[in-house]
């Protein structure tokens, strides 16, 4: 019954427009957004590099963004508070639980994943299409645009991937946010918070909204790759 | 007549294997070749060098009067040689983005790239193909489709690997009626292939792998 009550409680405080909440959903979608569209063309072209060039080390380079999918964004939170620390090497920037820190984490935090897919997408393209590219007089420039909307969705899919691991995230945030009531308190922040405090309507509504941001991002990708879900792949 | 194309020494290992050593080859401006051989001998592989695609060994190379090297590929000889793959891809656009590719790559205006690719597909059958969607269209129809967008570069030397393979009854024959007009156009072709139509086209040149060494008939 209180969960019940809870979630009653949490539709009220979203239809209400309170505004500490939207406050908060903002805040989030602002840094997680920012971090995604500072890493995404980095990621992407180290991603298409490291697919289409041999090089010494290339091998070491994929099992390092594959290894750092699996590092714990606290860990990175850590690492990040001892840079941005005012004894820290980077202390001057003075980013230590401002938004700014949040997007240098969200940065750091979507980088693998955006590599990792876009590495996979990139060597799953069919190698005919970088040939004919190259053969029909194209520029490497324009031989990589032409693979990365060759293989647009998995490069789409791995966007999603990274938006959804750095809205969901809670460790960096916290530990380089600090949790600031209108300054870097972020979804999940909030809810750690909230839920420690036994506040869980407004906890409750912060989490419907993240599966509300999720339901229409993906909504949003099947749009955009319009036929391919259309047949199942094994008939 | 003149000779476009012409290599001495020319070898390609891989690893320790030496696939081919080729004393010397001889393209002449505007004529045709077959180039023959058993599964292996490094037919596709030698289209692929003359394209650019594998790395291999001159002695010494002259394209069209200028003696270049072959390793960087030169930019002369990719803007002067176009390749159609045994099994050609189409890039995820439409048929007409698809021929007009190798155009836009050389900064070419929109007026005359609309031209040339309406041009290209009237020669290759492919009007109707206008609005199919590339990656729905049958085997014939994507090697005409990648013929036309090889033509349409007006290359001084096609590359042709197995154009009829995989194809039979009307998609074969529509390829085949294809290739004479290619080399009544003035560029140079040479064709990897099994397909005795092919091989048997009049005022076609012989040309043939065997044991890593080329061998050269002209034409009967």
């Amino acid at each position: 019954m209180q969960l019940i009550q809870a979630v009653r409680d949490a539709f009220a405080l979203l239809l209400s427009g309170d505004p500490v909440l939207w406050r908060i959903i903002w805040i989030s979608l602002k840094t997680s957004l920012l971090g995604l569209l500072l890493a995404t063309p980095l990621a992407v072209g180290c991603g298409y590099a490291i697919a289409s060039h041999a090089f010494t080390g290339r091998r070491v380079l994929i099992w390092l963004a594959q290894v750092s999918l699996s590092l714990p964004t606290v860990l990175i939170g850590l690492l990040l508070y001892l840079l941005l620390s005012r004894q820290g090497p980077m202390g001057g920037l003075g980013w230590l639980f401002t938004q700014s820190g949040i997007v240098a984490g969200q940065v750091v935090i979507a980088l693998p994943v955006l590599v990792a897919f876009t590495l996979a997408a990139v060597q799953g393209a069919d190698v005919r299409l970088a040939e004919t590219a190259i053969t029909l007089g194209a520029s490497r420039w324009r031989v990589m645009l032409t693979l990365l909307h060759e293989v647009r969705f998995g490069v789409m899919a791995a966007i999603i991937n990274g938006f959804g691991r750095v809205i969901s995230e809670v460790g960096c945030a916290m530990m380089v946010g600090g949790n600031i009531a209108g300054e870097t308190r972020t979804i999940t922040t909030a809810i750690a918070l909230e839920t420690s405090k036994g506040e869980f309507a407004q906890g409750i509504a912060l989490g419907i909204v993240l599966v509300a941001i999720a339901l229409v991002i993906n909504a949003g990708l099947m749009v955009l790759q319009g036929d391919a879900h259309a047949a199942p792949a094994v008939r | 007549m003149n000779t476009l194309l012409s290599i001495e020494g020319l070898k390609k290992r891989f690893g320790k294997r030496l696939l081919f050593d080729i004393d010397r080859l001889e393209i002449e401006a505007g004529a045709a070749y077959v180039l023959t051989g058993a599964n292996g001998a490094g037919k596709s592989t030698l289209l692929r060098v003359l394209c650019g695609l594998e790395r291999a060994e001159a002695a010494r190379l002259v394209f069209n009067g200028a003696t270049l090297h072959l390793v960087p590929y030169p930019r002369a000889m990719r803007d002067a040689i176009a390749y159609v793959h045994q099994h050609p891809v189409m890039f995820a656009t439409s048929v007409p983005d698809n021929i007009a590719y190798g155009l836009k790559a050389r900064g070419m205006p929109r007026e005359e790239i609309s031209k040339r690719v309406d041009e290209a597909m009237a020669w290759a059958g492919i009007g109707h193909l206008r609005d199919s969607p590339p990656q729905t269209l049958s085997g014939g129809e994507k090697q005409r489709v990648a013929l036309a967008r090889a033509r349409v570069l007006r290359p001084k030397l096609l590359l042709l690997d197995e154009p009829t393979a995989n194809l039979d009854g009307a998609a074969r024959e529509a390829v085949i009626a294809l290739i004479p007009t290619l080399m009544h156009a003035g560029s140079s072709v040479v064709m990897a292939c099994h397909d005795r139509d092919l091989i048997h086209l009049p005022g076609v040149h012989r040309l043939k792998l065997r044991e890593g060494r080329l061998e050269m008939r002209s034409a009967s």
